[in-house]
């Protein structure tokens, strides 16, 4: 019990910051809009060609980026968690934790929480905005809600993943360098953004193994076709144990560097 | 009396290999304001850190109200309040979100959260101010709503690490009269860390001072000034001439261990304590005697003197040596990082 209000209040901290934070709740409404409405809109003119269509499985290329979007969003959002934690270690903000009788594992699963909320949020938006541009969601709103709980598992990896290195990476920029330098070709080698049916050989197998591949296969299936278990399973499950195994990593990441 | 902390034989080596805590060893009572004085470096919050189970020691026990702090953190750590050196204090929350927190992180509920907290923003002044987020805050009253913060369970034990580090004067008085106010109507046993002299004087009953790691002084600071020599009285008279009457008549006022000349001409006069009292009646002693007192001050034990005279050095000493080089060193590269 106290585990559990230990990680909530962890995560309370970051998201009344986040929501107090003008700037960044804007570009969390901005963001998405620019994405959809330049770049769905501009290679919608692609999506004319039949063979095109065919690639992406739809008709509207809005539709097909849609997913990509949502997981590009909480990628990148993730990476604040790391950040949040490197900042909370020089204001001494992490020690005046520690100092307190909560459980040490509520610290990253706190902040790994909170930066799911945050992504369930934004998602909330994309798929909101996305609508509003055209965009009809196949599988309906419980459809929408299961986009929304596999983005937020899908964020848990990154947040999990950028706290676990700023244990070890102490400052932010140096983070920050690490997450992108990986987060970015994770989103170009996957299909988030374009088929693979479109890909080089080599590039169509690597995206195959991505995990932003797995995430987006449910999403995507939701987003055009609707609720088909045969072809969601797989990436459920891969994100579920991605985001699992993110969660234990950083936990023992954290216990080593904080027993001294 | 029940002693509240002890710490047998601590030794903590930093990975990097500071030696930075070398075999301490001292005892808390209950209710009692313990001081622990010593120049950057010292290894005060390091000592800090392992009582309050921060940091895991090299070797030696500690208990806390009689709880071994490796065995049982849970206990130990309810039971105290920490301030830390660097203020940590949430600046994007308000005061009253930062006490909130803290509230939920010792597990107090929300009625016991808002009547503690009412209870220790308005000791500290800060209850006006609780709504305003804490980057308006000034550095006082950062440092305030951080010890508020440590206070929000009521701990028997506070720990305050430098509490008045980078204060004004005023601001530093104040802090102390929260301390005493603290010890007075709760009964609560504090240890804090300084390197002010007169910090550890006003405030602490008794005193430790630390070196490189190690107690060298252990006492009152009554005690502690009086060994070091007491108050010490110069003054020049107008002229050199006939002065024996009153050298004489100064060295029979009670309190005043001894009088002589310094090569500049100057008189030292080492007295018990209280100098300054000694002041009026020594130009009322002069004026009777007809001589003239040119200029006449009042030297009080200081922390150097403290420690030229407890390690037979100044506090810092510029060609410091090799590992104090290293010490350093490690200290910026902490600071930079
Ligand atoms: N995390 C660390 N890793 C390595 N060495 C450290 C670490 N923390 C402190 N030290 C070293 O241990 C020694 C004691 O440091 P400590 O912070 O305990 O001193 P202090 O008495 O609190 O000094 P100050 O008055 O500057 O706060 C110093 O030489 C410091 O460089
Ligand atoms: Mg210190």
């Amino acid at each position: 019990m106290t585990f559990l209000s230990d990680i909530w209040y962890v995560a309370w901290r970051e998201l009344v910051k986040f929501f107090r934070s003008k700037v960044r709740v804007t570009v969390t409404l901005i963001q998405p809009l620019l994405w959809l409405g330049l770049m769905g809109n501009v290679l919608q003119g692609f999506a004319k060609a039949p063979y095109v269509q065919w690639m992406l499985g739809t008709k509207s290329y809005l539709a097909f980026m849609t997913p990509g979007i949502i997981l590009m969003t909480v990628l990148f959002g993730g990476v604040f968690s790391g950040i949040s934690i490197i900042w909370d270690r020089r204001i001494g903000y992490l020690e005046k934790m520690m100092a307190a009788p909560i459980s040490r594992g509520a610290i990253p699963l706190g902040k790994m929480l909170a930066a799911a909320i945050q992504g369930g949020i934004q998602v909330l938006i994309i798929v909101l905005i996305a609508t509003a541009l055209g965009v009809r969601f196949a599988a309906g709103p419980a459809g929408v809600l299961l986009i929304i709980l596999i983005a937020m598992v899908f964020s848990t990896i990154l947040s999990g993943f950028s706290l676990a290195m700023a244990v070890r990476i102490k400052t932010q920029e140096t983070l920050m360098a690490l997450v992108n330098f990986l987060t970015m070709p994770l989103m170009f080698t996957s299909n988030a953004l374009f088929p693979r049916a479109a890909m080089p050989s080599w590039l169509s197998a690597i995206a195959r193994v991505n995990p932003v591949t797995h995430a987006v296969a449910p999403i995507r299936e939701l987003t055009l076709h609707g609720w088909n278990w045969g072809a969601m399973y797989i990436g459920i499950a891969v994100i579920v144990g991605l985001a699992l195994g993110m969660a234990l990593f950083a936990q023992w990441m954290f216990h080593r560097a904080t027993v001294e | 009396m029940n002693a509240a902390v002890e710490v047998e034989n601590l030794v903590k080596v930093y990975k990097g290999g500071v030696r930075a805590v070398d075999g301490i060893s001292f005892s808390i009572k209950e209710r009692e304001i313990f001081g622990f004085l010593g120049p950057n470096g010292a290894g005060k919050s390091t000592t800090i850190k392992c009582v309050i189970g921060l940091l895991r020691p090299t070797s030696g026990t500690i208990r806390v109200l009689g709880a071994d702090v490796r065995r049982d953190p849970g206990v130990v750590k309810r039971s105290i309040g920490y301030a830390a050196q660097e203020t940590a204090v949430d600046d994007r929350l308000t005061g009253w979100e930062n006490l909130y927190l803290q509230g939920r992180f010792y597990h107090l509920s929300r009625a016991e959260i808002r009547r503690r907290g009412e209870e220790v923003l308005k000791l500290f002044g800060l209850w006006e101010r609780r709504n305003d987020t804490a980057d308006t805050y000034s550095g006082g009253m950062l440092k305030r709503l951080d010890i508020a913060c440590a206070l929000i369970h009521r701990p028997k034990i506070l720990f305050l690490d430098e509490p008045t580090l980078g204060l004004d004067v005023q601001t530093r008085k104040t802090i102390w009269e929260y301390i005493e106010a603290l010890r007075a109507e709760h009964e609560m046993t504090i240890f804090l860390t300084t390197h002010y002299m007169e910090e550890a004087d006003v405030l602490s009953d008794r005193v430790a001072i630390i070196d490189r790691g190690r107690i060298v002084a252990l006492d009152r600071p009554g005690a502690l000034k009086a060994a070091i020599g007491g108050d010490l009285i110069t003054v020049r008279f107008s002229s050199g001439d006939g002065l024996e009457p009153v050298l004489a008549a100064l060295r029979d006022l009670p309190g005043v261990r001894e009088v002589k000349l310094a090569p500049d001409g100057i008189y030292r006069i080492v007295v018990e304590r209280d100098g300054d009292r000694l002041i009026p009646r020594i130009v009322r002693l002069a004026g009777e005697h007809g001589i003239g007192i040119h200029s006449i001050r009042l030297k009080r034990p200081t922390l150097d003197d403290v420690y030229l005279h407890y390690t037979g050095r100044e506090i810092r000493e510029a060609e410091g040596s090799r590992e104090e080089h290293i010490r350093t060193r490690v200290m910026s590269w902490r600071i930079r990082r």
